[in-house]
């Protein structure tokens, strides 16, 4: 009987070394660098996947339906330009500290005061605490999309930051900049912009987290197409990042990754310079818009028979925003159509010599060049192809004089909503952006983006943003070459249902990558 | 004075004058290259208030040689700016992207010089000879491609078809090591976690092999090259007229002076990996100062661009001297000269 403590202490011991450790799941992908910890900073889909995990906002985006749902926040009520949000009182930071409307004002005052990232999506926008579980927001006047736009404002605890601000660092920036301050379902532990940031799962989360979902992610920053290949084929990486060249995706795909992908946000736009001749005439380009091979744009961005980095345009907005036209009514090429728009064209074809640019840094839009070249030389118009480094674009488009016929740029909404999308591109108040090469300067244009931004229903929204579809669509001031998908290539080890099931997409870009949702899996 | 102070003195002086060239130069390029940097570093969406606020800060809206004052009045206070592509210090940055570079170019300069020089003196040894045909056959086979073809190629053979070297980083993720120096191999030491030092220097060994294989081929194809010549010397015929052994003669007297134009080359090669290093350093994830160089010039980060250009320079300069001081050393000519000429 003596011996029976000794016995079962020996048993115990040896159980435990002979039992396997508690396997530690870790989730490793890539992504463009730098990423940005800091999230009033944050603007890259790097910063987005960042902040989205380190961080929590007062709202989440439904998935696989418009709308947002409270996150941070249990409800919120409108009354005209001001929103008033009840705020959790069981949440807590990673620090240990409450969550408070303290923080949430303080938030959005950083926010405002750095003046980086998406701040400006924040303009004119005061806060104040009413009391430790409401905070009220006043926007001066009526902005739709505001509920959108939190999706943007993360929420930092204010006493860890203030707790390690200086003087000459008033708002943390150098703290921010290594560590995390957020409530967020991971947390940082170690942080390099040019290499990797490693998060670990936060344990006091104030959701549930599923077992299964990755114990530690390791976001690596930078990997060249052959290295992901490889790391991929070696086991050592999970998700590679959307920029990958398309067959370097395809020979993964061919290697048995799986293919996630997101949508919905975002296309690719062929901008045409209305402020200079001949395109200053709706006939010039409406010849353009008619001539241009939309299917052949589509393989040009496939991945395998059944996914491509992105699907048939129907308009100006992409299928799943408000004001999109129906999935089915695709755009496709029309030459008799364009041949008779350019016998309206005050030009004749012979007299016309566009510029057609591309953005050097990415490759893609010098096929797409040539693919436009080819196309209008149907219609005897000849071309001349640009090559343009992204700083000497932004550079030229400042002026309607210098900025090229056609220039070629990837759109997305910041926010999801089509207001981040759409009043940037075409309102008149703001031409002479990388967005907005066109110079639009049309009245009905300006009238729908300023009623899709004042809602206040979500049916209103629409109806003018439907509008604003079909007007873009008679003024053509842009080619709507395809809607945007990103496509990333995963190992099996891990399943993303927000990348792969479209009833729990978020429909907004990097909200895919809430590692919470994921979960690892055996090959 | 001793001719060897005599040409440090020197060196030291025209180095600081190179410096201050440099950074005049650089500082006038790098606001020549197209595009705002505020802009660039803000990102797409930016307001014009928000960039304009910006280019206040870093004094873009004033006249360049106030800016040029700015900076040098920064810097000899110690302080490179801030990087508007990682958003933090200057020197933060290079503090930390620096010694991965120099590990790895430390290994390859190591295997520059421990492969390229004894393959060069067995070629010139055997000069005629099958080893001479087969070592100059593959130098050339190393010194046609450049360093990130090697890169692709070796992870291709090594980590994807023979998985027998890491793809990426510099240690695996089960090692957790406190940075000190910030080199990894000697980290590993001051920690003394073996398994971790075996660790970083499997991951060092092929993008270091990458850098160094087309140096490997010019050091031995040059060392070759004088050594043959020296070869024909009267004083070669003569030791071999006395019966010395032919490896007494390549190592005393063939060797030593053949030496001294191989290693100016090799020196220059040696610091202008630390330039070359980026493309290796982007095919295998190395998180180094190169790959930080050449992402802050696309980016247009005007304090990163000269802080990456100023140390690179630092380095040229730091390695041409102790190139100068080795040929003083092998040279009596010019140890002993009591005009202290340099080369």
């Amino acid at each position: 009987m003596r011996q029976t403590p000794l016995l079962a202490a020996a048993l115990g011991a040896a159980t435990a070394l002979t039992s396997p450790a508690f396997a530690q799941t870790v989730l490793r992908l890539d992504e463009v660098a730098v990423g940005e910890l800091d999230p009033a900073k944050a603007s890259d889909y790097a910063d987005s996947i960042l902040m989205f995990n380190v961080y929590d906002t007062l709202v989440l985006p439904t998935q696989g339906a418009p709308g947002h749902d409270p996150h941070l926040a249990t409800s919120w009520e409108v009354d005209g330009s001001s929103y008033t949000f009840t705020l959790r009182d069981d949440v807590t930071f990673q620090s240990g500290n409450p969550f408070t409307a303290a923080d949430v004002v303080y938030s959005l005052e950083r926010m405002q005061a750095l003046g980086q990232g998406l701040s400006y999506l924040f303009g004119g926008v005061t806060a104040e605490a009413v009391d430790d579980t409401t905070v009220r927001f006043d926007l001066g006047e009526p902005y739709a999309p505001f509920i959108a736009s939190l999706v943007r404002l993360p929420i930092v605890d204010s006493a860890l930051i203030e707790a390690n601000a200086t003087a000459d660092d008033e708002w943390g920036e150098s703290f921010l900049s290594a560590h995390g301050a957020g409530s967020g379902a991971y947390t940082v532990t170690s942080h390099n912009p040019q290499e990797e940031t490693v998060m670990a799962v936060n344990s006091d989360y104030f959701l549930p987290i599923d077992e299964a979902a990755p114990d530690e992610v390791r976001l690596r920053y930078g990997l060249e197409g052959a290295t992901v290949r490889t790391l991929l084929a070696q086991g050592e990486h999970d998700i590679a990042s959307q920029w990958l060249p398309p067959e370097v995706i395809r020979a993964l795909a061919e290697d048995g990754a799986q293919l996630l992908t997101e949508s919905g946000t975002g296309a690719f736009y062929i901008k045409l310079n209305t402020a200079r001749a001949p395109l200053d005439d709706v006939d010039c380009r409406l010849a353009l818009a008619s001539a241009f091979d939309y299917a052949t744009a589509l393989q040009m961005v496939a991945i395998t028979d059944d996914v491509a980095a992105g699907s048939a345009s129907t308009g100006a907005i992409p299928v799943g925003m408000f004001g999109a036209n129906p999935a089915e009514d695709v755009l496709t090429r029309d030459l008799d159509a364009a041949r008779a728009y350019l016998a309206d064209c005050p030009t004749p074809p012979a007299d016309w010599n566009l510029e057609i640019s591309w953005i050097a840094e990415v490759p893609l839009e010098e096929r797409f060049a040539l693919l436009m070249q080819a196309n209008f030389a149907e219609l005897g118009i000849s071309s001349s192809i640009e090559t343009l480094p992204w700083a000497l674009f932004t550079e030229r488009v400042a002026s309607p004089e210098n900025t090229p016929h056609i220039s070629q740029i990837f759109a997305n909404a910041v926010t999801g909503d089509p207001d981040t999308l759409l009043y940037s591109m075409y309102h008149s108040s703001v031409p002479g952006t990388w967005q907005s090469p066109e110079y639009l300067d049309d009245p009905e244009v300006d009238a729908a983006l300023e009623a899709g931004r004042r809602g206040p229903s979500e049916a209103e929204r629409d109806t003018a943003y439907s509008a604003l579809n079909a007007r873009l669509m008679d003024l053509a001031p842009t080619i709507y070459a395809y809607d945007r998908q990103s496509v990333f290539a995963a190992s099996n080890r891990v399943s993303v249902p927000a990348l792969s099931d479209p009833a729990k997409a978020f429909g907004m870009d990097g909200m895919g990558f809430t590692f919470r949702l994921m979960e690892m899996t055996e090959e | 004075m001793s001719p060897v102070i005599r040409i440090l003195a020197r060196r030291f002086g025209i180095s600081l004058i190179v410096l201050v060239g440099v950074s005049m130069l650089i500082f006038a390029i790098a606001r020549i290259i197209p595009g705002d940097p505020a802009r660039i570093a803000l990102g797409p969406n930016a307001t014009a208030e928000q960039v304009a606020a910006i280019r206040a800060e870093m004094h873009l809206d004033e006249g360049i040689l106030a800016q040029y004052g700015y900076f040098v009045r920064d810097v000899l206070r110690g302080d490179l700016g801030t990087s508007l592509y990682t958003n933090r210090p200057v020197t933060f940055d290079i503090r930390q992207f620096l010694p991965a570079t120099l590990e790895l170019v430390i290994l390859a300069g190591i295997l520059m010089v421990g492969i390229g020089l004894p393959l060069g003196i067995l070629a010139a040894r055997y000069r005629g000879r099958w080893p001479d045909h087969l070592i100059r056959v593959l130098t050339l086979l190393t010194v046609s491609a450049p360093s990130f073809v090697w890169a692709v190629i070796l992870m291709l053979i090594f980590a994807f078809y023979l998985p027998l070297f890491p793809v990426a980083g510099r240690l695996s993720d089960s090692y957790d090591i406190t940075r000190v120096t910030g080199f990894l191999t000697v980290d590993t030491i001051l920690a003394g976690n073996w398994g971790a030092f075996v660790d970083a220097l499997h991951h060092l060994i092929l993008p270091s092999v990458a850098l160094a294989l087309s140096g490997i081929g010019q050091a031995a194809r040059l060392t070759r090259a004088n050594m043959v010549e020296t070869y024909d010397k009267p004083y070669i015929e003569m030791a071999q007229a006395y019966g010395f052994f032919p490896s007494r003669i390549a190592r005393s007297y063939a060797f030593k002076p053949s030496l001294i134009p191989s290693l100016t080359i090799i020196g220059l090669d040696f610091a202008a990996m630390l330039g070359n290093a980026f493309l290796v350093e982007a095919v295998f994830a190395w998180p180094g100062l190169s790959r930080y160089g050449v992402a802050v010039i696309l980016r247009k980060d005007l304090n990163a661009i000269m802080g990456t250009v100023l140390v690179i320079a630092l380095t040229f300069i730091v390695v041409n001297i102790v190139v100068d001081l080795l040929i003083a050393f092998l040279n009596p000519r010019i140890r002993h000269s009591t005009r202290g000429a340099a080369s």
